[in-house]
């Protein structure tokens, strides 16, 4: 029996996390906090399909990566029937959200928003969020070997990007 | 050469010991994959820590307003377990005591006054909701409460049947749905002086709460869900 105000107090421990984990799908700072919002609420209500003795947070990051692709599906039917300039405004910048004012963080997300979503999503559990490849392969319903070579991809185009080097 | 799935495996740590062992003298062995080790050692630190900053930063409060959003009646029962928590070590035989003799209680006050329009109907040897009672069970929802009686919360119990709590003037009680009637499980007398107070429906009765308890298997629906169970006809 799914006890309530442990949930909530367990679910709110893992909000740092969670926004950690938007941060890195996101494309702003502004995405990143409605996606952790909605992923929230989502989790409240349906509450009852999680099972106790499971782990809450792979739980709630499922729940987050699926919010994020049908977001993603969502612009990309939008912005197919609208003005390019949209996406642009979008990039990067949001002043509104200081923690981006992190030079370190805007270079980290601005690379992440280059890789392609199965690599971001993979690279993001695995290297950020110290998920091993056992659990990310559970939680995303992909074979190991897939998530192996997804995150081999993306960590590698990740160094080209970052550190400046083309060779590798 | 090093399978690169199996590199980076080792450099995740996902190898079992001896096959860790031999890509990490073959490593050790080349410069040019020492290199490549360090490169991405360095590049995976920089990348968490700079999405650490994101996990270390307050966060914001209409995230951590939406962790707490529930429905009042949610809180009221989680609240109520917190107390029961606190103050009562005696176990479930003291509630399940008290249930039984409040029942008798209550039937007292209830039937006798109102004979079969009351909000009890006896039949079979068992007890059902009756006429106004019925009636709000049936269609009443949490967020629409009117008139002279309220439902409370709504929630499946562990044989996964429907259940409602619900108070009129000189009752509170709880109801499950069996043969397409709201079966009584409990029904509780008001305390005097309380007669006119309808909101304590949700949560205000602590014998209410321990059934509730008792009886609810996962969470108390939701606005959304306790619609849709309307909808569905309790099913």
């Amino acid at each position: 029996m799914t006890s309530s105000p442990a949930f909530e107090r367990e679910l709110t421990e893992l909000l740092p996390r969670l926004r950690r984990f938007a941060h890195a799908l996101s494309r702003n700072g502004a995405d990143a906090d409605d996606l952790t919002q909605a992923t929230v609420e989502r989790a409240l209500r349906s509450s009852e399909q999680w099972e106790p003795g499971t782990r809450l947070d792979s739980w709630l990051y499922r729940i987050m990566r699926n919010l994020w692709i049908d977001t993603v599906r969502a612009r990309g039917r939008r912005e197919k029937h609208e003005a390019p300039e949209e996406e642009a405004l979008g990039v990067g910048e949001d002043p509104r959200e200081a923690i981006e004012s992190s030079l370190e963080l805007k270079r980290a997300m601005a690379a992440m928003e280059r890789l392609p979503g199965e690599q971001r999503e993979v690279v993001a559990l695995i290297l950020i969020e110290g998920f091993g490849y056992r659990e990310v392969s559970e939680m995303l319903g992909l074979p190991i070997g897939t998530v192996s070579s997804r995150l081999v991809r993306g960590r590698t185009a990740l160094l080209a990007m970052l550190s400046g080097s083309t060779d590798g | 050469m090093v399978d690169e799935e199996k590199f980076f495996a080792w450099l995740d740590g996902e190898l079992p010991a001896d096959e860790a062992a031999r890509v990490e003298a073959e490593v050790a062995a080349d410069p040019e994959l020492s290199r490549l080790a360090e490169e991405h050692r360095e590049m995976d630190a920089n990348l968490k820590g700079a999405f650490d900053t994101v996990a270390a930063a307050p966060v914001p409060e209409r995230i951590a307003a939406a962790a707490r959003a529930r429905r009042d009646n949610v809180v009221d029962l989680a609240a109520h377990r917190e107390k029961r928590r606190a103050f009562l070590t005696s176990g479930p035989q003291w509630a399940a005591m008290a249930a039984a003799l409040a029942i008798g209680v209550a039937l007292g006050t209830t039937l006798q006054t109102n004979g079969t329009s009351g909000p009890v109907e006896v039949s079979g040897g068992s007890m059902y909701a009756a006429s106004a009672v019925d009636r709000a069970l049936d269609t009443q929802l949490a967020s629409a409460n009117n008139g002279n009686v309220r439902v409370g919360l709504t929630f499946r119990d562990q044989q996964g049947v429907i259940c409602r709590t619900f108070a009129t003037a000189a009752s509170t009680g709880l109801a499950c749905r069996e043969s397409d009637r709201w079966k009584l499980r409990g029904l509780f007398a008001a305390p005097a002086g309380q007669g006119e107070n309808y909101r304590m429906a949700a949560g205000a009765d602590p014998r209410l709460m321990d059934m509730v308890d008792e009886t609810i298997a996962g969470e108390p629906f939701d606005a959304a869900r306790e619609q849709a169970a309307r909808d569905k006809g309790w099913k």
